[in-house]
């Protein structure tokens, strides 16, 4: 009975867990100057490709701006979640993290809101483009608003399944290949020219057209980008989210056996 | 305060650990003695929590390792075999996230610190980064970090390596006060370390242990056989390693 009592957490001491790896995660990233130039480069990035379409369209608008993000973001999101556990395990910093009075659950969420918080800086910091436009004109401020909410579904999934991968591989790079990879797959399996080739290749599955429907990413993120925010939409985020962290914990409690 | 009763693991068809069984209690320094793939830091990782075993039971502090990991590694201080720490943290900032870690806060954070800081003697690399320590400060942190929550058992895996001579004499001083208080359980592969140290040995060959013996009773069978201590272990060693049926 006893023994019971000693291995619950409270919710206040399950958070205060999660706090301090994901403040250190976040200290790591800043100190060795990762977070810093990854920011940077990916705003510049970003801000020149939504800058060009926009001289030359004119119209104060940001939808080819979330229309354009999805590719560069299946580069840049690997990026960041590729050292979540591999650097751990190369580093062999993990034995000391897991010798440590934690649950999996709670480092693997730590680190996880650790890297959210990093790509939301990134997000935030390409906040002046709809300032600049409400500056120009009237743009539509709630498609807006449901575009950025798309942004942040489309990262929280990329970088749940990106850990995963991390906590899967020993290597930092064969991590961000992999995350690439699976990113890709999310990302076109939704577009049109590969759902017509996968269709015309196997015509009595209609594979394409399934991949499209069922796993792609771009169907649900369109919708917010179209400034409509439903259950279904936001429910694969946070299922298939939830279910790679679920998955990372898992992973990492086995490593251990 | 650590009891370990059947103990087995396996890493695929290698038998790491066979069979096995010893105590610790508190106010004891235990030294851990064998050869390199022995089965000390397998062992000592299954105490931590670390590893898993396949087979029997581990209990620290009168927790289960299998059932309460959290209260495990609540009651122990573990300083791992390679010492990995985050090398991009100053040290103060890393001290102060493991203490975090164990629920320290406020004034017992504090004083806790100024304790291991003292007893550690890392007042000069303070506000230094891990990566820029050398590694005799690189091995106190890591000491520091195992000890700042005051846990009643304490293990040390290989906790001399890479220390000079002055440095290891230090330590050793150290770890036999820690020894008055604590229940401290220690590797090496140097007998002279264990020796000076421990109040008992474990001597570990192959996953089973050899001996588990006082060091005053080890000297005494030593000085009847007319053999030093290390000519003593040796044989020991030596004729666990023959295979049956040699020598008969």
């Amino acid at each position: 009975m006893s023994a019971a009592h000693s291995e619950r957490l409270s919710p206040r001491a399950f958070w205060s867990g999660v706090h301090l790896v994901a403040a250190r995660e976040l200290g790591a990233a800043f100190d060795s100057g990762i977070a810093t130039i990854a920011t940077i480069a990916l705003t510049l990035l970003a801000s020149s490709i939504f800058m060009n379409e926009f001289f030359l369209t004119g119209t104060v608008d940001m939808t080819p701006f979330f229309d354009l993000l999805p590719l560069l973001l299946a580069f840049f999101l690997p990026a960041l979640s590729m050292r979540l556990w591999a650097e751990e395990k190369k580093s062999r910093t993990i034995e000391l993290l897991f010798t440590l009075p934690i649950r999996p659950l709670q480092a693997v969420l730590g680190k996880y809101l650790a890297a959210l918080a990093l790509y939301g800086l990134f997000l935030a910091c390409t906040l002046p483009i709809p300032v600049m436009l409400c500056a120009l004109g009237a743009p539509d401020l709630g498609a807006i608003a449901s575009g950025y909410l798309g942004l942040v579904a489309f990262g929280a999934l990329f970088l749940a399944f990106g850990g995963l991968l991390s906590a899967l591989a020993r290597d930092q790079i064969v991590a961000f290949v992999t995350s690439t990879l699976v990113g890709f797959a999310f990302v076109l399996s939704g577009e049109e020219r590969a759902v017509s080739v996968l269709d015309g290749l196997f015509p009595a599955l209609s594979l394409g057209s399934f991949l499209r429907e069922h796993l792609s990413v771009l169907v649900p993120y369109g919708e917010f980008v179209r400034g409509v925010v439903r259950l279904s939409a936001g429910a694969y985020f946070v299922l298939l989210s939830g279910f790679f962290l679920w998955a990372t914990a898992l992973v990492l409690e086995r490593d251990r056996a | 305060m650590i009891s370990v009763e059947h103990v087995t693991k396996r890493y695929g068809a290698t038998l790491a650990v066979d069979d096995v069984s010893f105590r610790v209690e508190r106010g004891e320094v235990v030294a851990f003695l064998g050869p390199n793939g022995a089965g000390k830091s397998t062992l000592l990782r299954m105490l931590s929590t670390w590893l898993a075993a396949d087979a029997g039971v581990i209990t620290v502090a009168g927790h289960d390792a299998q059932r309460e990991p959290l209260g495990v590694r609540r009651s122990l201080g573990y300083l791992p075999e390679h010492n990995a720490l985050y090398e991009t943290m100053r040290v103060d900032r890393f001290l102060a996230f493991v203490g975090r870690m164990h629920g320290l806060a406020g004034e017992r954070l504090a004083q806790r610190t100024r304790w291991v800081v003292e007893a550690c003697q890392l007042e000069g690399v303070l506000g230094k980064k891990i990566q820029h320590c050398s590694k005799g400060f690189r091995q106190r942190v890591g000491v520091a970090a195992a000890l700042i929550h005051d846990p009643p058992v304490v293990l040390l895996d290989e906790p001399t390596h890479g220390l000079d001579p002055l440095q290891v004499a230090l330590f050793l001083e150290f770890v036999r006060a820690l020894g008055k208080e604590h229940a401290v359980l220690f590797s090496t592969h140097v007998l002279s370390e264990a020796v000076a140290v421990a109040d008992r040995l474990l001597v570990i060959n192959r996953g089973r242990i050899l001996l588990d013996s006082p060091v005053a009773a080890m000297h005494e069978r030593a000085r009847a056989g007319g053999r030093t201590l290390e000519a003593e272990l040796l044989e020991l060693v030596r004729a666990a390693q023959q295979p049956a049926g040699v020598g008969a």
